[in-house]
This record gives structure tokens, sequence and C-alpha cells, in this order.
């Protein structure tokens, strides 16, 4: 291609998102990683604690239970959950699903996710809810 | 000729579609998987709201250092470790911090690095 | 010309009151400052910025400096940002505004007077994707005697018809961030305009295009931000093209790996 010749302007400044209400959501969602990191270092953390034996597990419970790392992944479910509403609406216009020469309907292709959000919590539930095996 | 500045322009981007792979496989856990697994594990566990022997030590133990625990380690700490990853990396060059170039093998280097972690951890556990 | 002069002069009293704007001035001849002025304009419900801009210019202020021509969303040469946000002047209503109407120049691009911009980058970045149909091999040498067109059925049309409607407004890139945080970002329309040529069934230049949005400054420097599709006076959904643009990528570089 032609070497461009056209006049550049220097990039935004680093405060950008904060003047449109549309470019604080999307930080908000990029954040959503944030409260995710923390969870799966806690979850790594478990691991560990289940490796060393039952003492080191029960003090992972405990250490799990304690206000700010409770509250913390209390952020982490609500980032989940905010996750899942931006990331499923844009998967239909990512991968459209076409059936039969058909596009599917984005609201079907929407449902369908949350329906998996809702049967893996049942899954959870079947396994983890019921009491001993 | 000035072949080489046209091929330095033009750079093909052959490692981005892996980590945009990556990305959004992870998203997709981070969306259907966590809600759940962090529900349950992070809430509920811990405040006391399982039955008893639910996450027992020996029965978190059995349920994690199988296979379906090393397939669940996958989809619930290594994808979505990617994602974050990705995301952060964005995120970074967003709101101008660091370099790319850096950020990229700093993200996706520790994303690397946790996930072979957390495999490692559920084969120890499988042979222990 | 009266004629034009007589609908923007004559506005139906029932409804006339009078607005304020203010528009980011710059004038590089006199200062290399810019400077807010204000306007107080008589509008009715039918007025459109663009009336609004055309009665400045005609009864208030003649140095002004804007684009327009077609006065209906398809020149795409009205562009400006009103409170921030990147519109098409002959498609925004001052009836739906209440305080403050801010004109500026469209972001993201040089500002060269008042609110006219070079959009000599945005030209580049479409002309790097080949935004045209590209038949090298074609299946049948032309015939003169029987010249043959290329058909096309409404299916294949459907596959890429939304994306057929950018008018190259550029509100897109004055929406996007990545553009505006790194102008090599190809960019929403661009990407737009390569998707849309690789879907048509009469193209055989998706390789000659994938090698531009195959690189960090193609498909890649995308966030899926999204406010591209918002604004769009079209519809287009440039955000969703860009983001096939990403599958259709990883896709192509997948058979380039196994090809060696």
């Amino acid at each position: 291609m032609n070497k461009s010749t056209s006049q550049r302007l220097p990039p935004l400044k680093r405060n950008w998102w904060l003047k449109h209400r549309f470019f604080k959501l999307y930080m908000l969602r990029e954040a959503t990683v944030l409260p995710l990191v923390f969870f799966i270092l806690c979850f790594l953390a478990g691991m560990v604690a289940l490796l060393q034996g039952a003492e080191s597990w029960q003090g992972w419970i405990a250490f799990m239970g304690s206000p700010i790392v409770l509250l913390l992944n209390l952020l982490a479910l609500a980032a989940s959950l905010f996750h899942a509403a931006t990331f499923f609406v844009l998967f239909p216009r990512v991968m459209p699903l076409r059936i039969a020469g058909h596009s599917l309907p984005d609201k079907a292709i929407v449902a369908g996710q949350w329906a998996g959000v809702v049967a893996v919590a049942l899954l959870f539930f079947w396994l983890l809810g019921r009491g001993g095996v | 000729m000035s072949m080489n500045k046209h091929d330095i322009q033009h750079k093909q981007a052959f490692d981005e579609p892996l980590w945009w792979g990556l990305f959004s496989a992870g998203g997709v856990c981070f969306a259907v998987l966590l809600p759940a697994v962090i529900l349950f594990i992070a809430v509920l566990l811990p405040l006391g709201l399982l039955p008893a022997e639910a996450l027992s030590y020996e029965r978190a133990s059995s349920l994690l250092f199988s296979v379906p625990g090393f397939l669940f380690v996958g989809a619930a700490v290594c994808l979505p470790l990617f994602h974050a990853a990705h995301r952060l990396r964005h995120g970074m060059f967003d709101i101008s911090v660091g370099n790319d170039a850096l950020n990229k093998k700093l993200m996706y280097g520790g994303a690397a690095l946790l996930s072979a972690l957390a495999l490692g951890l559920v084969v120890a556990g499988f042979f222990s | 010309m009266s004629t034009e002069q007589i609908s923007t002069n004559v506005i139906s009293t029932q409804s006339a009151s009078t607005k304020h704007i203010s528009v980011k001035r710059y004038l590089p001849d006199n200062s290399t400052e810019t400077y807010w002025q204000e306007y107080d304009l008589p509008v009715d419900d039918s007025t459109s910025l663009l009336d609004a801009l055309n009665h400045i210019k005609e009864q208030l202020d003649s140095t002004l400096s804007y684009r327009w021509s077609c006065r209906m969303a398809i020149c795409g040469s009205c562009g400006v940002m009103v409170n921030g946000i990147p519109k098409l002047g002959c498609k925004t209503f001052l009836r739906d505004y209440e305080g403050d109407i801010r004109i500026e120049p469209l972001a993201h691009f040089p500002v060269q007077r008042d609110l006219v911009v070079d959009m000599e980058i945005f030209l580049e970045h479409l002309a790097a994707v080949k935004p045209y149909l590209i038949d090298d091999n074609p299946v049948k040498p032309y015939d003169p005697n029987a010249p043959e067109t290329y058909q096309q059925t409404p299916e294949q049309l459907e596959r890429y018809k939304q994306f057929a409607n950018c008018i190259n407004c550029g509100l897109c890139y004055s929406a996007c961030p990545q553009f505006g945080l790194n102008p090599e970002f190809l960019g929403p329309a661009a990407l737009t305009l390569a998707h849309r040529y690789n879907l048509d069934s009469r193209d055989n230049g998706k390789k000659q295009r994938m090698a531009e949005l195959n690189r960090h400054d193609g498909v890649w420097s995308c966030t899926f931000v999204g406010f591209c599709s918002k604004v769009c006076p079209k519809h287009v959904d440039p955000a969703a093209a860009v983001n096939q643009g990403k599958v259709e990528a990883a896709k192509h570089t997948l058979i380039a790996l196994f090809k060696g």
C-alpha cells in the first residue's frame, strides 16, 4: 500500500472512558476479570490445601469464610453474572447461527446460553446440595 | 524496493487468533460455569450452607483429583485465566499502561504458568 | 436555492421556539486556538441540526464552515459530534434535545476548520482492504458476444446486505476508542466493508483482504466496545462485522498453518 501521508492525532488520554456512560460500562465489563482472578487464586490455594491434607482443607474453608474474602467472592459472583449478561448478547453477533438456511433469532441464542447457566447450577446442586453420596 | 518496510507493516498476527480463541472459550466458561462454581465453592461452602459431607476432605479430594476433575479445572480455571489475561492486556492498552509487547508476554505467560500449576496439582493429587 | 431559503426561514408559528446551540470554532487563519461560539436560532419540530447550521451560515454568521450535501442520510458528509456523540446533522433533530446542544467536529480526526475534518486516514484504511469485487480468475472467460452477468440468489445477497449499507460517514471512527488510541487500526467501516466483500458470492478477493485483516492493526485491535454499532446511522452493525472478521482471520491462520 502507499506510504501513508495523512495527518495523525496524538492518541487519546488515558481517561477517555470517563467521558461517556457507554464507555464506563465497557470498562466495567472489562474489569469483571479482576474479581475473577481473585476467585481463581483462592481456588488454586484451595487445591494446594486439599493436596496438603484434611487440616489444611478445613483451614482453607475458614479462610474463605473470612468477611473480606467472602465479600470479594460475592463480588466475583456478581461479576460473573454481569459478564454473562454482556457476553451472551455478543455471541449471536460474532457467530450468527443458521439452521436450514434461516438465521436463528438472537433472543433464542441468548436464552439458550442462560439455560446453560441454570443447567450448570442444577448440576452443582445435584452434586453438592444433597448431602453425602 | 522497500520490501522490508512493506513486510513489517503487513506482518501477519499469527498468535492473535490463538489468544482470541482462548479468550472466547474462557469467556464462555466464565459466563456459563463460573456463576455456579463461585456460588457453591466460595459462598455456600464457607457459609456452611452445604450439607456437611458435600465437600468433606475425602469427597473434595475424590471429586477434584480425577479425570473429570482435570477437565473441570481446565474449564473453570485455565480457560478463564486466559480470558482474564486477554482482557487485562487490552485494558492496559486502553488506559495506556506499559507497552503491549511486554504486557502480552506478562499476561499470557502468567495465565499459562498458573494453568500449568492448576493442572499439575490435579495430577499430583491423582497420583498421591 | 430560494426554495431552500424559504423552507429554512418560514417556521410555523404554532410550534416555533428558540434554541441555543454552541459550536466549537477553529479558524486557523486567525488563531491556532479553538473557541466556543453561541447561537440562538428559531426552531420548530422539523428543524434538523443541518437546518440549524444552514440557518447560522445564511442568516447569522457566514464564516462558519461545515460539510453537507444530500440532507437525507445517504451522502454521509454532515457528521459532527453532538454533546460528545457522533451524529449525522441531517438525521439529528433539535426537538430531541433539552438544554445544552454542543456541536464539535468529528472526534479522532484532525480538524481543518470549524466542523470540517480531514478524513484522509479513513480513506487510506478503506483503500487498504480493497472494498470492491475482485475476480482475478473468473470461472468463464469474458466473451463479448455473449456477456454474462454475475448472478446472485436472494439468499446469497442476504449474507452481506446489512454490511453493504455503509455510507462512509466516519461516525464509527469517531465512536471507536481503539481508533482514537491507535490511528493505524483499520477501524470499523473499513473492516466491515472488507467483510462485506468477503461474504459476496461474486468475489474472489478474500485472500488478498485477509492479509490486511489478520494484522495487529487489522481485526485484532478491536475489543468489541460496540459503540460504533450504536452510532451507525444506517444500522450496519460494524462491531458484528469486525468480530465475524476475527473468526475468518482465525480460520485463515489455521489453514495457512496446515498448508505451511
